[in-house]
Formats: structure tokens, C-alpha cells, sequence
């Protein structure tokens, strides 16, 4: 990531009437990346792609790619490229005139065309007969695979995925994430990729940004993400979280007004006199009844409990409301519903957030 | 909730009666185009198809035809053109007075047409123009092109608009584009608004009642003869006019259903 | 809404607006100044004075435009019980018979409406194609009905069938069919079903349906003319009496403006009240 960005936005703003869509964007995307955006809807992460492809102005900001500042330049002048999330394939032209779209508006020879079409149906593992198909006779998957091979057709300098897989099915999105990515890698193409989907974003990305209402809350690797969110939208985004309330006093003492906190415990983030939220994903948390000791323990009552597949997930019902704990299948908990437990995790396995409750 | 099958059939009993209802007119006229006698009187007594005869032989219904041909085909064309941006302005791209635009289309067609007529006789007049069949095309323009514009701008909702933005993103420009990937998207919707505008065009009577000045349409015609003086040759000619709209609009069914079926085939070779 | 659609859009509306502009907008100013110039004359260099305007009421002009808002009423209460039934199935029951339907119906829509209305004539004379073989089969006659108030409405009902069925339909095809479903769940019967689901859910169909009837039957002139003889007057006779015949442009002129303002107040109304992109079928 310490190459100079391919790809670099320096205060991009956007805004439509009174309201501001982006606020003020700043980014370096490298040569060669697997960058996901996610956000819920409305979080300004499709006016982001709009800008970025060339269908919308930004009213603020620069865009860079290489040396050449492009943010002026229509989209149909810019070397980019966007698989839509409709995919966009055209009806009325075969598999093979859609794959040589963009070469025909760039004047090049026919055979020409035909070899790059067919090098690009090998390239994406369609059988070259597909060349006389209708776009109406491809399955989803196929058509999936057309949309990149038209979209590499004039090798662009980036891809750009608008949810392409929003709207398949989930085994065949599974299939196609990983495509995705083994595409990536046999192409070395920087692809910019967005989506809500969390999941999508972790199984394929080198980088994910988190963004929120038209501002990224977080730019990381996916690990990072999950495991040291910097916000509470952060944390509550990526999957199931229990969030704690806590306080350092003026001694560095740690006070809860729902955990037990074991004498001693220090947390490096959190400064005397502050207070915040303590992340604890739901997998950290163990039954403390059976012994052992922990820096946080809480008690509370079974409430339910939920098949999740592989992982059982569990609430408690505590007084200050539910907490939620997963368990492998093999390691579920031995408590009915309506029983008593003490819970405990360490300070090892959680997350501060400096931001009060 | 499926509809019993005795309410589906009394449905269907009743949409064949309302067609039934729209065609008995023309049955009347049909069978009053082949009667022998001056003076129409039913039951027909002797069947005759010399007023056929006659219709082709007069120089004054060669005439009305070849008005009547030349303002619909004129009219066909020129509202083909401006549907087909008009469209686009209506449902596809997003400006600022879109709405005001759709908005201004719709009224001419909820105007009564009489109305209009008289307005662009008194138009024409201020700016010194003698009404021929010429003005008669501009004043059935101003009712049937709105109405090709909005057949054009279903066909233009239907289709996705990120086509157009792809070919874009795919280094087109908007005279490709337009080439390319709007207009044979358009094609059925253009096809069908031509066939509306010719046949409209053709049947019009209002409209042309006072912007043709000197020239007659053959509806014009008609309905002249029609509240004065009866002509033998007003049920002939109306079905001689009927019959040029049917063989039309099946030749149009004809060649949409050989294009479907070459297509087939070819995509049947695969 | 970017730049470039807003180009684009602007250049692609103008070859129409300006048809619409040099032959419909301007017109209309021009009638909406003839109403004000003295009778008679045919150049709008004369002072204005409204004299026009008050032939309205002296003259009983008045008279004919209420029979021709009270008939277009009539027929457009009658057009919308007669096709609600048909509309609903074409819309929800029929398959393909929809479609042959449509091209039926349409198709009639290409014959000259006064051609239409002849055959009527020759339908339902004395001596016509009813008349004429009842008497010849029983030899008892009738007179025609022709040539009064109730053919009139007929012929109205006739000729703009097609402006209220396909605005109805299109209106009932936009009620989601689980809507219905639900309600008949919840222990609604038929008709609780129709006023409070159908009706209320199809209401922009009915809406256009009915005041494109209503405003083109209110400006209609071949009916009264054709089926109804002169049993009475519609208010587009008279403005057509005024402009041939009378030689009075400025009492045409007056008459069609006050024809345009109520009709097109109601056009005006009614096309505020619809969104033309959902009923047209806008995709995202």
C-alpha cells in the first residue's frame, strides 16, 4: 500500500441542492489493489462510483489517475471501466458484439476485435461458441461473465464494480466472488469494487473502506476492520458486537456500570479521566461458572437461543440489556433457557473505542 | 383470489359483445357500400359493387386520396422524428423541466380538436399563410406527435438506462450512443408510432376541417357529404378508407411476425 | 441530474416544443385575443371590447355549452360502469384476449370517427339495417331512435370508449393483486373489496379515464351533428356556426376560450394529479 496511489481523490465534495452527498473525500487507491467500499444505503457509496466513473460532476475536489487529473473528463474519455450492478450487457447485440463494443467505437479491425473477443471468452472460461449467443439465452452466471469480459475488452486502467452480484442467488454469488478474485489475480487489474454486502467485501478485498453518510469512517484491511473498528457504526456494521460502557477515574481505575472488573486491568487506550465503548465480539465470550478467572465477567439470564448453521448463537438477558454469545456447534453451552449465567471474556480480546456511550 | 369460471365466462361473452359494439357501424357501411340503390334502404335488395366502380374512375376521389396520402405520410415522418427525441426528453434523460415538458405534451391531446382547427385557421391567418393541405399537416402534428412521443417513451421506459450509460463508460459518444444503442432499442416503439401516426393521420377529420382550405381530405369530404347532401359514394369510400387502414396495419403485423420468426431461426442455428 | 443529461434533455425536447409552441401556444393566444375584439372582424389591429363575452348570455349560448358538459357528463358516468368490468379483465382475467382486445379496440380508433358515427346512422335509421330487417322478418316497424338527447350520449359513449378502457385498465393493472388478496383474508367481501381496495388503488386510471372522456366529449361536434340532427346544440357547433356561417371570429373566439378554460382547467388539474412515470412504467 505504500506504492503512489493509482487512483487519488483529494477533497471530493458532491452535492445535489442542499444536499451534500460527499463531504470532502480523500483517497489513494494502488496499482494492482482489490479496493471495496461498503455502506448501508444512501451512505454516498454509488454517487462515489458515479464520480469516479465519469456519469456524475464532482461540485468540489480533484480526481487523479497517474499524472492526469480526470475529474473534468466525460466517461466515455476516460480509461476506466464499470461492470453495472443491472451488468448493462446490450439486448439487441450478440455475446460477441457486446465483447466488442468498446473496440468498435475505437475504430479497431475487425479480426482484431474477433481475436481479442475469443482470447477474453478463454480469459473467462466461456466456451467460444457463446461468440453467436443471444444475451437473452445466457444464464446469470454467463451473463456475469460477459459483463467482465466486455469491461476488460479495451483493458482498461481500472475496473469498476457497481453490486454486479447483488441481485444472484447465494451459492451462485459464492462461486462468483471467488471468480472475481481469481480473475483479479490472473489479471493484475486494480479493481474498485462496491457493495453492502460486509461479507462480499471481506472474502475478496486487500483493502475495505467503511463509509457513512458521504464520509469514510474507516479504510483498513479486512482483519483490522473486524477486529479494531474505530467507531460504533464501525463495530455494529461488521456483524454481531456487544459494546460496554466503561470509564478510567482519575486514578486509571476501570469503572463499569455493567461489567465486574477485575482489580488491575488496564486498557492502553484508555486514558484516566476518559470514558468509551469496550467491543467484545459475541465469539470471545465463555461461561465463567465453571472456573477460570477473567478481567470481565458479567451475569445474566439464558434468553434464547438460535441455530446459525455452524455457530449457535445465544442472548442473554442482563440488567442493562441483551448480550449476544456464539458458540461452535461442538462447544455449545450446557444452560437452558431461564437459567442463571456468569459470563467473562479478557482484555486480550477486546476492542476499545473512544467514543462515550 | 381466481375468478370462478362462470364470472371468466360471462367476461369474455361481454368483451366480444363491446367488440361487436365497435365494429356494427362498420358492418352497416359495409353492406351499404354494395347496395344497387341511390337510396339506401335495408334489407338490401340487389347487391352491386358499381359504386366501387365509380370511386375508382372519379377524378375528385383520386384527388381526396392523394391529399389524404400525402398529409398522413408527411405527418408519419415528421412525427417519427420528433417522437424520437421527444421521448428521450420525456422518460429518459433527467432536466430540469422534464416534468413541465410531459405535462405540455398532454394537453393538445386533451383539446378538442374542432377547437384547435379554428384556432390555427386564425393563426395562420395572422401571419398571412393560406391554409392548403400543407397547414393541414401542421395542425394534425400538434395532436399526433405528442401521442408517437408518448408511444416512443413507453418503449423508452422499458429499457434500462445504464445501456446507454455503459456504452458511454465504454468511450461512446452521444451520436454512437443514440446510433448504436438507442435508436434499435427504440426501433418496435418508433415502428408502432409511425403506424399510429399514418393511421390517425389518415382518419382525421376535425383537424383538418379548417386548415385545408381549398384542399379536401377524404374524411373531410365524407362528413361534408355526410350533413348536406347524401352521396352513393359515402359508404364506399368509407369502406375503401377502413380497408387501406386494415391492409396496412396487417402488412405492419406481418412484417414484425417475419422478422420474429428469421430471427428465430437464426438463433435456432446455434 | 448531471450536466450532461441536462444538455441532452433541453436539445432532445426542442424539435416538440417548438412544434408545440409555433402551432399550439401561439394559436391560442391569438383565439384568446380575437374573444376580445369587436364582432366581426378578421385582423386583431381593432381596439378591444369584450362585446363578444356578453353575446354568451344575451344571446343563450350559454344553453349549449351546459347540454354539451351535461351530455359529456352523462356519457362519461355511463363509459366509467361499462368498462370497469372489462377494463378488470383485461387487466386481471383475460391472457391473450387482452391482447386481441387491444388491437380491436385500437384498430376501431383508425376509422374517421365520423365514418363511425354514418354507420350508426344506417344502423338505427328508419329503414336501416335494425329497422329495415325487423320490419321485413315481422313487418312490424319502429321509428328510429336518431335525432334526440339519449343518441347523442350514445354516440359519445361510442366514440370515446377507447379514452376511458385503456386508462382504466392500465389503472387496475397497477393494483397489486396480494393487496386484494389480503382484504378478501381479512373477511372483506366483493364489494368492500372494490370500494376500499380497487377503487381507492386504480384511482389515477380512473382519474385520466375519465376527464379525457369527459373533456373531448365536452368539446365534441360530430355527434350532435350526425346522430343527433339538431335536437340540440353542442357549444363546439356553435363556435363552428360562428367561425363559417356567422362570419364572427371574436364570437368564436370567446365561445372556444370559454370551452378552453373549463376544459383546460380540468386537464391542467388532472395531469398535476397523475405521476406519468409510474404509470408509464419508469424503471428505477
Amino acid at each position: 500500500m505504500d506504492s503512489p496511489g493509482l487512483l487519488r481523490l483529494r477533497g471530493v465534495v458532491k452535492r445535489f441542492g442542499n444536499f451534500t452527498a460527499l463531504k470532502g473525500i480523500d483517497l489513494d487507491i494502488a496499482e494492482g489493489e482489490f479496493f471495496t467500499i461498503v455502506g448501508p444505503s444512501g451512505s454516498g457509496k454509488s454517487t462515489m462510483i458515479r464520480l469516479l466513473v465519469g456519469m456524475d460532476e464532482v461540485t468540489e475536489g480533484e480526481i487523479w489517475l497517474r499524472d492526469k487529473r480526470i475529474d473534468q473528463t466525460p466517461a466515455n474519455l476516460r480509461p476506466t471501466c464499470m461492470v453495472f450492478q443491472s451488468l448493462a450487457l446490450f439486448p439487441h447485440m450478440t455475446v460477441g458484439q457486446n465483447i466488442e463494443f468498446p473496440m468498435k467505437i475505437r475504430k479497431e479491425a475487425p479480426a482484431k476485435r474477433r481475436a481479442r473477443a475469443e482470447e477474453l471468452l478463454d480469459l473467462l472460461r466461456l466456451p467460444r461458441r457463446y461468440y453467436d449467443k443471444r444475451i437473452s439465452q445466457c444464464s446469470g452466471g454467463e451473463r456475469q461473465r460477459v459483463a467482465l469480459a466486455r469491461a476488460l475488452a479495451f483493458d482498461p486502467e481500472i475496473l469498476f464494480f457497481d453490486e454486479p452480484l447483488s441481485a444472484l442467488d447465494y451459492r451462485l454469488r459464492k462461486t462468483l466472488e471467488k471468480e472475481l478474485k481469481d480473475l483479479h489475480t490472473r489479471t493484475g487489474k486494480t479493481f474498485v469494487y462496491i457493495t453492502h454486502s460486509l461479507e462480499e467485501a471481506m472474502v475478496m478485498s486487500d483493502r475495505i473502506a467503511i463509509m457513512k453518510d458521504g464520509q469514510f469512517e474507516q479504510i483498513a484491511v479486512a482483519d483490522q476492520i473486524y477486529s479494531a473498528p474505530v467507531s460504533r457504526f464501525v463495530a455494529e456494521f461488521m456483524g454481531e458486537v456487544n459494546l460496554f460502557p466503561l470509564r478510567a477515574g482519575a486514578d486509571g481505575r476501570i469503572e463499569s456500570p455493567t461489567l465486574s472488573v477485575r482489580p488491575g486491568v488496564a486498557l492502553s487506550d484508555l486514558a484516566p479521566g476518559h470514558d468509551g465503548l469496550l467491543m467484545v465480539r459475541p465469539e470471545y465470550l465463555r461461561l465463567a461458572d465453571s472456573g477460570g478467572s477473567f478481567d470481565f465477567t458479567l451475569s445474566g439470564v439464558v434468553h434464547g437461543e438460535y441455530a446459525l448453521g455452524s455457530r449457535i448463537q445465544y442472548e442473554i438477558k442482563t440488567e442493562n440489556g441483551m448480550v449476544t454469545v456464539e458458540k461452535l456447534r461442538e462447544e455449545r453451552l450446557s444452560a437452558a433457557e431461564g437459567q442463571k449465567v456468569t459470563l467473562g471474556f479478557n482484555a486480550a480480546n477486546t476492542h476499545f473505542i473512544g467514543e462515550a456511550a | 383470489m381466481s375468478t370462478s369460471r362462470s364470472t371468466r365466462i360471462v367476461l369474455y361473452v361481454y368483451g366480444v359483445i363491446v367488440i361487436a359494439f365497435l365494429y356494427l357501424p362498420l358492418v352497416s357501411v359495409g353492406f351499404a357500400s354494395v347496395s344497387q340503390a341511390r337510396y339506401l334502404s335495408f334489407p338490401i335488395k340487389r347487391y352491386s359493387t358499381k359504386w366501387y366502380g365509380e370511386a375508382m374512375a372519379s377524378s375528385t376521389v383520386s384527388e381526396l386520396l392523394t391529399t389524404s396520402l400525402s398529409v398522413a405520410v408527411l405527418v408519419t415522418v415528421i412525427s417519427v422524428v420528433v417522437a424520437f427525441f421527444g421521448a428521450l426528453a420525456f422518460a429518459r434523460y433527467h432536466w430540469r423541466f422534464r416534468t413541465t415538458f410531459q405535462k405540455l405534451i398532454l394537453l393538445p391531446i386533451f383539446f378538442p380538436q374542432t377547437v384547435l382547427g379554428l384556432a390555427l385557421l386564425m393563426w395562420f391567418n395572422s401571419l398571412g399563410i393560406i391554409p392548403t393541405w400543407k397547414t393541414a399537416v401542421v395542425a394534425h402534428l400538434v395532436w399526433i406527435a405528442p401521442i408517437a412521443t408518448l408511444i416512443v417513451a413507453i418503449r423508452a421506459y422499458s429499457f434500462d438506462p445504464a445501456l446507454e450509460e455503459a456504452a458511454r463508460d465504454m468511450g461512446a459518444n452521444t451520436v454512437t450512443i443514440l446510433r448504436e444503442i438507442t435508436l434499435p432499442l427504440l426501433m418496435p416503439g418508433l415502428v408502432s408510432a409511425g403506424l399510429f401516426a399514418f393511421l390517425l393521420s389518415w382518419g382525421n377529420f376535425p383537424l383538418s376541417l379548417f386548415t385545408t382550405g381549398a384542399d379536401s381530405t377524404l374524411p373531410e369530404w365524407l362528413y361534408a357529404k355526410m350533413v348536406s347532401g347524401y352521396s352513393p359514394l359515402v359508404p364506399t369510400l368509407g369502406v375503401m378508407s377502413v380497408v387501406g387502414s386494415f391492409v396496412l396495419i396487417l402488412a405492419a403485423f406481418a412484417v414484425a411476425w417475419l422478422v420474429r420468426v428469421n430471427r428465430d431461426a437464426r438463433v435456432a442455428q446455434d | 441530474m448531471n450536466r450532461l443529461d441536462g444538455k441532452l434533455g433541453f436539445l432532445s425536447a426542442l424539435p416538440l416544443a417548438l412544434v408545440l409552441l409555433l402551432s399550439f401556444l401561439a394559436p391560442l393566444v391569438v383565439v384568446a385575443l380575437f374573444s376580445i375584439m369587436p364582432p366581426k372582424v378578421f385582423s386583431l389591429a381593432n381596439m378591444p371590447d369584450f362585446s363578444a363575452y356578453s353575446l354568451f348570455f344575451s344571446q343563450g349560448y350559454y344553453k349549449s355549452l351546459l347540454w354539451s358538459l351535461g351530455m359529456a357528463l352523462c356519457a362519461t358516468v355511463i363509459l366509467v360502469v361499462l368498462c370497469w368490468p372489462l377494463a378488470y379483465a383485461m387487466a386481471k382475467v383475460f391472457g391473450r384476449f387482452s391482447l386481441i382486445l387491444t388491437v380491436a379496440v385500437v384498430m376501431s380508433l383508425f376509422v374517421s370517427e365520423n365514418i363511425r358515427l354514418f354507420g350508426w346512422v344506417l344502423t338505427l335509421m328508419k329503414g336501416g339495417l335494425i329497422e329495415g330487417h325487423l320490419r321485413s322478418w315481422t313487418g312490424v316497424g319502429f321509428e328510429g331512435p336518431l335525432y334526440s338527447v339519449p343518441i347523442i350520449i350514445f354516440g359519445l359513449v361510442y366514440v370515446y370508449l377507447p379514452f376511458m378502457l385503456f386508462p382504466l385498465a392500465q389503472g387496475i393493472s397497477m393494483v397489486p393483486d396480494d393487496t386484494r388478496q389480503a382484504a378478501y383474508d381479512l373477511g372483506a367481501s366483493r364489494w368492500q373489496v372494490l370500494w376500499q381496495i380497487e377503487v381507492p388503488l386504480a384511482a389515477p386510471g380512473i382519474v385520466v379515464g375519465s376527464l379525457l372522456s369527459f373533456v373531448l366529449a365536452a368539446g365534441a361536434l360530430a355527434e350532435s351533428k350526425i346522430l343527433g340532427g339538431q335536437a340540440v346544440i353542442a357549444i363546439a357547433d356553435d363556435v363552428e356556426t360562428a367561425f363559417t356561417f356567422g362570419q364572427n371570429w371574436p364570437l368564436g373566439s370567446a365561445l372556444s376560450m370559454i370551452l378552453i378554460v373549463i376544459i383546460g382547467g380540468l386537464a391542467l388539474f388532472g395531469v398535476s394529479k397523475v405521476d406519468l412515470d409510474a404509470i408509464m412504467g419508469r424503471k428505477r
